[in-house]
């Protein structure tokens, strides 16, 4: 019977396997399928720390089993000792081992966690171009201070060239700013401000989202991140200033309503310290 | 087994000395439910924080009045367990009485200071530094009402019950809350009083 | 204004007349109740259960009661994941599925905190009420009073949930309720105040259990039980308890402090006004991680009694297993920050808790080592605690492996928040904490109930329980690393849908398992004359428990043991092997002091439970009377002088006699 329920344990674990496989790199949305710097040393990073683990994973997995095989009370083998509990050689090496793989994962970590905290430049990638975003219920609104236009549930990246986020939220719980296949995700918290480094480095369309649950329209927090050549995003940045609509405070006090779903929209002018006003709103008797 | 107990008769357990370690148990959560709370407070009190200062609305001598009715309850419930010791009735429900009136003091002073700073604009909705201060304090107010009415009780229970075993324990661990609700207030009243005030 | 001060903000509105699946689950619950009340009516039971059951303070069936309630609150949580899993499976693209948000985000609040505080908790102070006092060779745990109280107090708990589900809502807001989300501006509804009220009152029933089996523990080990010849469950169980009374006040706190927010409209954990709420994710992780070790440390100490036992050997390294739990105990209250990483600290902060969280791999791994080597040169009888034991290897191993993963903060920058996460902590409490404890319940369910379980039918479930679990979580590793968050109850990626489908398989295949728990449960009652422990030592086991008659006698032992061995049974059964077991006539007994039954606690927590309520509705008459009952039952009790009594020595010497009989029979 056991050897049966193990046999279709197998047979679905096979599928299972075949799925995540035949899935071949292209149709991962994430970070199995990097498509900018940081993505692609966090793969990196997770795949080194698996096979540093697996070092005593495997082993484990392996001795339970022949252990169980072995030593099962059916099993005739004679050596049997009942009172046999302690071994200071044994009880050293696994004290031990586990101890030389943490270290060096420590290390390790200690070396990346500063490396690829979000608040620090990307090494030699030049000045960054600055995005401010901000989290509403339930889109994200994306203001670019340096061309002063801005955008709802659309995000325009060039490739190959770093962009800082500063982050923030309003009218919304926490929330967290996230492209898997670009990066690390980041807390948006209204009256504080969070920030990101990101550095794309293929173009195309990729998935942004929110990962932190924030009430009835989380689900729907997506935004699409167009990854565009230089050229490109200069065309794009003039396309934008041409847009009939314009971010004034009039126009905020509306998009800040709660709404789920939200077509991108695009707009040119952006009331001056629009970024600032929000975060400072926060400091003040009641909820703004 | 192993072996058989001499004793004249089994017992459940032997109470005394376990139910003491239990209320220090009871006394050490209780620990940490301040120290949360101091916490939260110091955090919420960093420089700059919003909404008015404490400094403004608190009167340092009314306080330190305040402080001395509490030490002063608690030295007059020191006098009760010592009397206890006679076996006699009067004495110990004199000092309890005494240690009642001055716990009242404190709490009706409390209060009173809560009602002023309430009415002077400093209230617990207005910021959240607020809300901390009227919470920490209020908390270890609310203890000692708690305390209170265990010290009401115990003159209840002393006449009907006369100084036996039970009485004596329940008087240690009376003592035992009411010495730490003491040592909340000095850390309260340097931390939030003291400290708040310079 | 006298019907607004009775009852509050409660109208007949508050019950969800228009949604069908609600109203449905509440005719079947509500006919279950009358079923049953029916029942006892019937048969007259009302007063064998008030004395024997409700206000029993015998340890032993308070462990019965815990496991019961434990398991029914199993049963709706486990309704809540086959829910969730079917809505996440048909809810891709334009299909929205069958759950809209407002409900489904209610689900998965639900479900998380039932596992955790009514499932989880109840479970593990159930095995721990059954087992320590007899392992440890004591009558009773330190204050059996309060022991009843505890359980009725995370009854009423679980009650408020439940009532939740059928007068207005419950949270929305995830399992921690984190603010501003869980705050007045956004969840103006009584969902949260009911998870607030709740969990304040179960926790205070927590909180007072940790102290009783720290008291026990430490005072009122039989003599020669020095700590270090403590059986390892003992062990486990002691730190898990310190590490319920340092980290539990923490959480009444935190929910306080949100409460107060909530009601008085004071500005702690606001978004505005100086409200801090980074703070209380700070504070919830600072009780929420020793949580996961209060969990889990119980189960390390079944898997050790288990592999030890069915292994018929001693449990290898027993002195490196203390200092591995004691370990633990220590690092899990510097570890709490990894649970967000995300939040923007520096590279500092973010390492030094990233490294402290991986530094715990070594103590756990030093213990599965220490458990494989208990099994090697054993002789394994694979009944099924022992075959929970074995598939926890596994599913512990790819679970531990994956939590350090989640540690190292630049790879928590991709899985955090993601079914990545949900995978991982499924893997370790479903593997690690869950087979634990159904390894536990199977193995000590004869010393509770005086028959073992049928293994065939525990041998299928335990089958479908585990193929289950990993087609269930296994895809959602593979989804979290391609995007795909908790908490959604749509998305539009159709890649995410196959394997989401395998996920709702899966957790058909559990649902398969569950019911053969269920009817294992069933037939082994309905066998038990022949699967009767007569021996009271159906596992040859090693410790104290198995010294005496299945079930317990009342006073668990006729004679207080001594002990020189941490397994002192193993020891004494090896030495009586040529003199043969002493006939209880040649035995002097003597009369046996025991506590009183009460029903204090039971009104305590009752006038509890009417205080939560009435404040989640603001229904300011009926929460006075609610608060002036709890205080006033406390001191009634203080005039109680009358608590105790003894057993006759001939009484206990016939119980002894009946046992010897059956044993040698």
């Amino acid at each position: 019977m056991l050897h049966r329920s193990f046999k279709t344990a197998s047979k679905l674990l096979l599928i299972a396997s075949f799925l995540f496989l035949c899935g071949c790199e292209n149709n991962f949305t994430g970070v199995l399928n990097p498509k900018g710097v940081v993505a692609f040393k966090e793969r990196q990073l997770l795949f080194d720390c698996i096979a540093l683990m697996l070092i005593v994973v495997i082993p484990v997995i392996i001795m339970s089993f022949a252990f169980a095989f072995r030593y099962r009370q059916s099993h005739p083998v004679k050596d049997y000792k009942p009172n046999w509990s302690h071994s200071v050689l044994l009880e050293s090496i696994w004290w031990g081992v586990p101890c030389v793989i943490i270290l060096i994962l420590g290390i390790l970590t200690w070396k990346m966690t500063h490396k690829l905290d979000p608040y620090r430049p990307i090494d030699g990638a030049g000045k960054p171009m600055k995005v401010q975003v901000v989290a509403l219920p339930w889109k994200w609104l994306f203001i670019y201070p340096e061309q002063n236009i801005a955008t709802v549930n659309t995000l325009v990246l060039p490739v190959n060239k770093q962009t800082e986020f500063f982050l923030t939220s309003d009218n919304v719980p926490m929330s967290a700013f996230f492209v898997p296949q670009i990066g690390s995700q980041i807390y948006t918290m209204a009256g504080m401000r969070t920030r990101l480094h990101l550095l794309p480095t293929s173009e195309g369309i990729y998935e942004g989202l929110n990962s932190q649950y924030n009430g009835d329209g989380f689900s729907e927090m997506h935004f699409k991140v167009k990854v565009v050549s230089q050229d490109e995003m200069k065309k794009w940045f003039a396309k934008a200033k041409r847009s009939s609509k314009s971010l004034s405070q009039a126009t905020y006090r509306v998009v800040r309503q709660p709404t789920i779903a939200d077509p991108a929209a695009l707009y040119s002018g952006v009331a001056p310290g629009l970024f600032k006003q929000i975060i400072k709103s926060y400091h003040a008797p009641t909820h703004p | 087994m192993s072996s058989v107990a001499v004793a004249h008769h089994e017992h459940h357990h032997d109470t005394d000395s376990i139910d003491v370690f239990g209320f220090w148990l009871y006394i050490l959560t209780d620990c940490i439910l301040f120290a949360s709370l101091f916490a939260t407070y110091v955090v919420l009190h960093h420089p700059g924080a919003y909404g008015p200062d404490l400094k403004e609305h608190i009167s340092l001598n009314y306080v330190l009045v305040e402080t001395f009715a509490l030490l002063a309850s608690n030295f007059t419930f020191g006098l009760a367990i010592i009397s206890m010791k006679k076996n006699k009735v009067q004495m110990p429900l004199f000092w309890l009485v005494l240690t009642f009136i001055f716990g009242a003091i404190f709490v009706g002073m409390e209060v009173t200071e809560f009602v002023n700073l309430i009415e002077e604009g400093y209230s617990y909705t207005t910021s959240g530094a607020a809300s901390a201060f009227f919470t920490l304090v209020g908390t270890h107010g609310l203890h000692v009402s708690f305390g209170l009415l265990w010290i009401l009780t115990m003159i209840i229970q002393i006449p009907m019950f006369g100084i036996n075993q039970t009485i004596k324990r329940r008087m240690v661990y009376l003592g035992l809350f009411w010495n730490f609700l003491d040592i909340v207030w000095i850390f309260l009243f340097s931390i939030v009083y003291l400290m708040g005030a310079m | 204004m006298l019907q607004e001060l009775i009852f509050g903000k409660l109208t007949l509105d508050a019950i969800p007349w228009d949604v069908p699946i609600v109203m449905g689950v509440g005719v079947v619950v509500a006919l279950g109740a009358l079923g049953v009340l029916g029942y006892i009516t019937y048969a007259r039971k009302w007063g064998y259960l008030w004395t024997d059951w409700i206000t029993t303070i015998d340890h032993k069936k308070l462990g019965i009661m815990y496991m019961i309630l434990a398991g029914v609150m199993l049963l709706r949580g486990f309704s809540d994941a086959v829910m969730m899993r079917a809505q996440q499976a048909i809810a891709a693209g334009s299909n929205m599925g069958y759950l809209p948000p407002e409900h489904y985000d209610q689900i998965f609040s639900a479900h998380g905190v039932i596992m955790i505080f009514f499932v989880a908790m109840p479970f593990m102070f159930g095995l721990m009420n059954m087992v320590i006092p007899l392992q440890i060779g004591a009558r009773d745990v330190a204050y059996p009073y309060l022991n009843n109280f505890s359980f009725w107090m995370t009854f009423v708990g679980a009650m408020l949930i439940n009532i939740s589900l059928f007068v207005g809502k419950f949270a929305a807001t995830g399992w921690l309720a984190y603010p501003p989300l869980s705050e007045t501006y956004f969840s103006p509804g009584v969902g949260v105040d009911y998870y607030v009220w709740g969990l304040q009152i179960a926790g205070v029933g927590t909180l007072l259990a940790g102290v009783n089996f720290i008291a026990t523990i430490m005072k009122m080990r039989c003599p020669g039980m020095t700590l270090m010849k403590m059986p390892i469950f003992v062990w486990s169980v002691l730190c898990a308890m310190i590490l319920v009374a340092l980290s539990f006040p923490i959480l009444t706190v935190t929910l306080a402090l949100l409460e107060l927010d909530r009601m008085m409209g004071m500005h702690f954990f606001t978004q505005f006004a100086g409200g801090n709420m980074m703070m209380y994710i700070n504070l919830i992780w600072a009780w929420g991680h020793p949580e996961v070790y209060i969990l889990v440390l119980p189960a390390f100490g079944i898997f050790s009694e288990v592999a030890a036992t069915f292994s018929h050997k001693k449990l290898f390294g027993y002195t490196t297993m203390v200092w591995a739990i004691a370990i633990i105990t220590v690092l899990s209250f510097i570890v709490w920050v990894h649970h967000f990483f995300t939040m923007g600290s520096g590279g500092n902060v973010n390492s030094f808790f990233g490294i402290a969280t991986m530094i715990i791999a070594i103590p756990t791994g030093v213990k599965v080592f220490n458990w494989l080597f208990t099994m090697y040169k054993g002789r394994i009888n694979f009944a099924t605690p022992m075959l929970w034991v074995t598939a926890f290897f596994t599913t512990f191993a790819i679970g531990g492996m994956t939590g350090v993963l989640m540690a190292i903060p630049p790879v928590d920058f991709q899985t955090h928040n993601s079914l990545f996460l949900i995978a991982h902590f499924h893997n370790v409490i479903i593997g690690g904490v869950l087979f634990g404890y159904f390894a536990g319940l199977i193995y000590w369910w004869p010393k509770a109930f005086g028959f073992t379980l049928d293994e065939k039918s525990g041998k299928w479930a335990f089958g479908f329980w585990v193929t289950g679990f990993y087609v269930a979580f296994m895809p959602l590793y593979v989804l979290g690393l391609n995007g795909a968050m908790r908490r959604l109850s749509h998305y539009d990626n159709l890649t995410w849908q196959p394997y989401f489908i395998v996920a709702a398989i899966g957790s058909a295949l559990i649902f398969v398992g569950v019911c053969f728990q269920i009817w294992q449960i069933f037939i082994s009652i309905k066998n038990r004359a022949a699967l009767r422990d007569k021996t009271g030592d159906p596992w040859n086991g090693r410790t104290l428990e198995w010294t005496m008659s299945s079930p317990a006698p009342d006073y668990n032992f006729a004679f207080t043991p001594t002990v020189k061995d941490i397994d002192q049974f193993w020891l004494d059964k090896e030495n009586a092997k040529e003199i043969g077991p002493i006939h209880p006539d040649k035995l002097e007994y003597n009369d046996i002091h025991m506590p009183k039954n009460t029903s204090v606690g039971f009104w305590i927590a009752m006038f509890s439970g009417l205080f939560g309520f009435a404040m989640v509705w603001h229904m300011w008459i009926p929460a006075a009377v609610g608060f002036i009952g709890m205080i006033g039952s406390v001191i009634v009790r203080t005039f109680d002088k009358d608590t105790d009594y003894y057993i006759k020595a001939d009484v206990v010497k016939k119980t002894e006699l009946a046992h010897f009989k059956e044993a040698i029979s």
